[in-house]
């Protein structure tokens, strides 16, 4: 084996040395031979003819030979490589246009896949991801009580939680965690540390949930289920990434004391590093923290009430346990477990609980609701990165089968001169891999910094999220793999074309047999690449389109110099009896600040990412199934979001929590649940039941300003002051979490640069721990609710300049290829008396007929394509008069540009050379 | 001049095998001795011969070393490696096992 490794190693590098031992040896052996013949008694001349037909070929014989040695694979190889580079090297322009297609096609897909695999492919980094398994396949959040989605569990109580892990023998762990940790940031300080409060995200999670994932820690150690019982010292795990950034891996962080909320909390280990939790998200939690922990530290009584579902529940399951079986037993477990609560208690209860069950699905990826938001955008975007590679290849199909053609009296005299048909076919085949390989590489390049540009578009200002743009092996093997089926792809056609080729044509002039042009396969490219670019542009179209009626909707609201500051007095360790005078304090200190108008505080604000849903009921009416939004506002609130009172009066000074309770209702409110005409105030409403109807009087009507998604509409919304609770409640208030309001809204007269620290001051002026948890223009928190909408709709603006761009290349490439074809015709019709604008009209039409012909297949594709893209679309349903329009002038314009280079190329022809030529 | 009979495909490496056997020789030689043990009957095509020898010298069943010739030039010589003789050994059996079973089908055994 070692021998025939060196023997060949040899034939290789020592390629003249081999060569010239191989030309001495068969010299001897012919000589030998004439010797003989010479001997037997013929003359020098028929002694030498006899041998050379009795060795026949020599140059075969040595390239037998050569064979042998097994050197011609890898030798021709080389030989192939290096005559294919010094091809290309001889045509810049045609290597510079395909690898520039390449790499923008390839390129472009390849990032779109990075986002793909970094998002949708992702598994949780923990052990033997493929064993766990989720008890649910909806991504509801954060909590809530009561039958949702028709039944169908996804969330649960910590007591039902506890049943089914006691009950559960399947799984060998079953762990549970907060399902919204990200609505609810916790703050967090050193002890001892001269750095303010930081507002931070934390999970709250079960005893085992490191072991559940098969976690080990990266210093001290992860939570137990000791950790997680009442009365426990309590304890946190810090994620590997916060410990380095904000404390440099320092150790002794290990076992040091942290004031959580207010209260101390003693770090007991790092998690792995990478470990980012049980999601994707792009706020993972910084400290996890066990469950029995959060009554003390967040002050929320959900924790114990077996009403309250708020948990999502991952096991590990044992090996061979069936999923169908076990998928029926929990079911049945979780409906035992909640026919002991008071929701379904009932008699209405029992036959709502029949329709409760779980769906188990698969836990690799953890809870996938990050997935669930891109999935649709990553879907569309892969097509449209497809449809450009498409087009790509298909421009590099035209440009190399142009080039085969020019190449064919070559590659015809070669035939003549006796080249074996396979080997040009293989020469041909190691230009195009050649090119494929060289745009795969330029193509990374550009996939490299185009996942950057995404990530950055998709998530903007998102700094810890767990996603990274460098490309993975998966990436590279797709990109290379992209490139080699492309470079085979585009290479085999015209290969064989050009390897037809019969040696009589290479004597014949070729110019002369085909006028019609550019054959069919060429053309046929041509259409396919312009009906696929209308699909681009009308889809870029409606994008842009889409995303200008939601940028141009009237939200209904004030703008301008608000600034929206997010805080949690229930993190900052106020009691529910204190807020009212907290309220009062911070509306004072703000108007204490120059230039500040309006000091609005509510639970959320228009146009922000969470809102509070419950059903209404109007007193003495029957209950229409209808999901509110409730905002708790203080007396500014409306004029600090621009909202406008339209009828009664909106919520003022007067509405404390001892007057009497009062709500002001939205237009659509009235709309859906008041006769037309009749007038809403002195009603009284309440969330449905018994005595809740009559909990709030209505003192006003406002517009319908937007919040949470400017695509909602007729959103039904009811507005009530801070501090008053609805006069049905049992409720103690120290247990109405409701109360804590998490926004400000200042408005200012005039821009402030500077409000941010100005908000970060007044607020610890007021204590330390009011801690700022976000802050934003009202501007910008409005703008980051369209960036999905303005994510798709320039990422198809760019793919589809990019298609456009590559088909007018492709287009320009035959129409320039046909005018040097029909030189000679073109000469003699000029010499015949044609004029030169009719030559001018005799190319364009050939431009303008192929593109006619791209539309016309085009046009339908797109209407049809539009039903796959409508959901997300904003008031488009089909693809209208403008956008079609708009689409088809743009291509009409780029075959001009296409055309009028070559046509006026055909105009400047001199007849006389024309003919000459030929 | 007797007539010639083209070698039946796969016996060329045996019979350049067999002639080694005898001592080293370069190419021609071997063409000579295989035509003249043969009484003249088998001829090799001397196109194929040179390919047969670099494929054994791969296979390293021969070796090969530049020697001087009878009429003092520079050849090539071939000789057989311990690995050729183990082969013509193997290979002279699978031949004898042949022509015996060939024979048989033929009914002339």
């Amino acid at each position: 084996m070692l021998s025939d490794l060196i023997f060949r190693l040899r034939s290789l590098f020592q390629r003249s040395a081999v060569e010239d031992e191989l030309d001495d040896e068969l010299k001897f052996h012919l000589e030998q031979q004439v010797e003989k013949h010479v001997r037997a008694g013929l003359t020098q001349e028929e002694a030498m003819r006899q041998t050379r037909l009795e060795f026949g070929s020599l140059g075969r014989v040595k390239e037998d030979c050569r064979e042998s040695r097994g050197i011609t694979f890898l030798a021709t190889t080389a030989q192939d490589i290096r005559y294919a580079l010094r091809q290309l090297r001889r045509a810049p322009g045609f290597t510079i246009t395909v690898l520039l297609t390449l790499a923008l096609g390839i390129g472009a897909n390849a990032a779109i896949f990075t986002l793909v695999n970094a998002v949708l492919l992702k598994k949780l980094p923990v052990a033997d991801p493929g064993s766990l398994v989720r008890l649910g396949d909806n991504n509801d959040c954060c909590q809530g009580s009561g039958l949702r989605r028709n039944g169908d569990y996804a969330m649960f109580s910590t007591d039902a939680y506890e049943q089914l892990k006691k009950n559960l023998p399947e799984f060998e762990e079953l762990a549970a965690m907060q399902a919204g940790f990200g609505g609810r940031p916790i703050i967090a300080r050193r002890d001892g540390s001269q750095m303010e409060s930081r507002s931070v995200m934390g999970e709250f999670v079960s005893g085992n949930y490191f072991s559940t994932f098969g976690l080990q820690p990266w210093a001290g150690r992860l939570l137990m289920e000791a950790d997680n019982t009442k009365g426990a010292p309590m304890a946190a795990v810090m994620s590997y990434e916060e410990w380095q950034r904000n404390f440099s891996g320092d150790a002794s962080v290990v076992g040091s004391t942290f004031w959580i909320n207010t209260k101390p909390v003693t770090i007991v280990g790092i998690a792995p590093e990478g470990f980012y939790g049980d999601r994707l998200s792009t706020a993972p939690p910084e400290f996890y923290l066990p469950i029995e922990a959060m009554p003390v530290l967040a002050n929320v009584q959900y924790v114990h009430n077996p009403n309250q579902n708020w948990l999502y529940i991952i096991g590990r399951i044992k090996t061979s346990v069936a999923l169908a079986p076990l998928q029926t037993k929990v079911t049945a477990l979780l409906r035992q477990v909640l026919a002991t609560t008071n929701v379904f208690s009932s008699q209405e209860g029992k036959t709502r609980l029949e329709k409760v069950h779980v769906v188990l699905t698969p836990g690799s990826a953890g809870i996938q609701s990050m997935q669930e938001g891109y999935a649709s955008h990553l879907n569309l975007l892969m097509c449209i990165a497809s449809l450009v590679l498409l087009i790509a290849c298909a421009n590099i199909a035209n440009l190399l089968l142009v080039r085969g053609m020019a190449r064919r009296a070559e590659i015809s005299m070669r035939v003549a001169l006796g080249a074996m048909r396979g080997r040009i076919i293989r020469q041909l085949l190691t230009e195009s891999i050649l090119l494929a390989g060289m745009g795969g590489i330029v193509g990374l390049v550009v996939a490299y910094a185009g996942a950057r540009m995404l990530l950055m578009l998709a998530f903007p200002g998102a700094q810890n999220i767990p996603i990274h743009a460098s490309p993975s092996i998966s990436v590279l093997a797709f990109a290379c793999g992209l490139s080699l089926l492309t470079g085979l792809l585009f290479g085999v056609a015209p290969a064989w074309i050009a390897a037809q080729a019969g040696p009589v044509d290479a004597l014949r002039n070729s110019a002369r047999n085909t006028t019609a042009g550019a054959p069919l396969l060429q053309r046929s490219l041509v259409v396919l690449q312009v009906g696929l670019s209308l699909v681009l542009l009308v889809g870029a179209g409606l994008f842009l389109q889409s995303l200008r009626k939601l940028e141009s909707k009237d939200l209904k609201l004030g703008a301008t110099n608000r600034y929206i500051v997010h805080i949690s007095p229930q993190a900052a360790g106020y009691s529910q009896t204190k807020l009212e005078a907290l309220y009062q304090t911070m509306e004072n200190r703000f108007h204490a600040l120059p230039g500040v108008m309006k000091v609005g505080i509510a639970s959320y604000t228009p146009m922000e990412n969470n809102n509070n849903g419950w059903d209404v009921q109007v007193q003495g009416r029957p209950f229409l199934p209808a999901m509110t939004s409730i905002i708790r506002a203080n007396a500014e609130y409306f004029d600090s979001v621009g909202t406008r009172v339209v009828m009664g009066r909106g919520i003022d000074i007067r509405d404390t929590s001892t007057a009497t309770p009062v709500a002001v209702v939205n237009q659509a409110f009235v709309k859906k649940l008041f006769d037309p005409g009749e007038n809403p105030i002195g009603h009284h409403i309440g969330s449905a039941g018994k005595n809740s109807p009559g909990d709030f009087e209505i003192v006003g009507v406002v517009e319908d300003t937007a919040y949470t998604d400017a695509r909602w509409k007729d959103h039904i919304m009811y507005f009530v002051p801070a501090m008053q609770r609805s006069i049905s409640t049992k409720l103690p208030i120290e247990r109405d979490e409701e109360l804590y309001l998490g926004a400000l809204v200042i408005e200012t007269d005039r821009p402030f640069n500077n409000m941010e620290k100005l908000a970060r001051t007044t607020l610890a002026g007021i204590n330390p721990n009011l801690t700022v948890t976000k802050f934003q223009t009202f501007e910008d928190q409005i703008a980051d609710r369209f960036s999905a909408d303005r994510l798709i709709s320039r990422l198809s603006t760019l793919f589809g300049a990019l298609a456009l761009l590559l088909s007018t290349v492709g287009l320009y490439g035959v129409t320039a290829y046909t005018v040097e074809r029909r030189t000679p015709e073109i000469g003699i019709r000029m010499a015949l008396g044609a004029e030169r604008t009719e030559v001018v009209g005799l190319v364009m039409r050939g431009a303008m007929i192929q593109m006619c012909v791209g539309l016309a297949i085009g046009i339908p594709v797109a209407l049809l394509s539009v039903r796959f893209v409508r959901s997300q679309l904003y008031e488009i349903t089909s693809a209208n008069f403008n956008v079609m329009t708009g689409a088809i002038l743009i291509l009409t314009l780029a075959t001009f540009v296409a055309g009028i280079i070559p046509a006026r190329r055909a105009a400047s022809i001199d007849p006389v050379r024309a003919l000459r030529a030929d | 001049m007797a007539q010639h009979i083209e070698l039946p495909q796969g016996t060329l490496d045996l019979l350049i095998l067999r002639t080694l056997a005898l001592g080293r020789q370069h190419g021609w030689a071997i063409s000579e001795r295989v035509q003249q043990m043969s009484s003249d009957v088998l001829r090799i095509q001397q196109g194929s011969l040179y390919p047969a020898l670099h494929r054994l010298e791969r296979r390293g069943l021969i070796t090969a070393h530049w020697g001087t010739s009878e009429n003092n030039r520079r050849a090539k010589y071939y000789e057989l490696s311990k690995s050729g003789h183990q082969q013509l050994e193997v290979e002279k059996d699978a031949w004898a096992k042949l022509t015996v079973a060939v024979a048989q089908v033929l009914g002339t055994a």
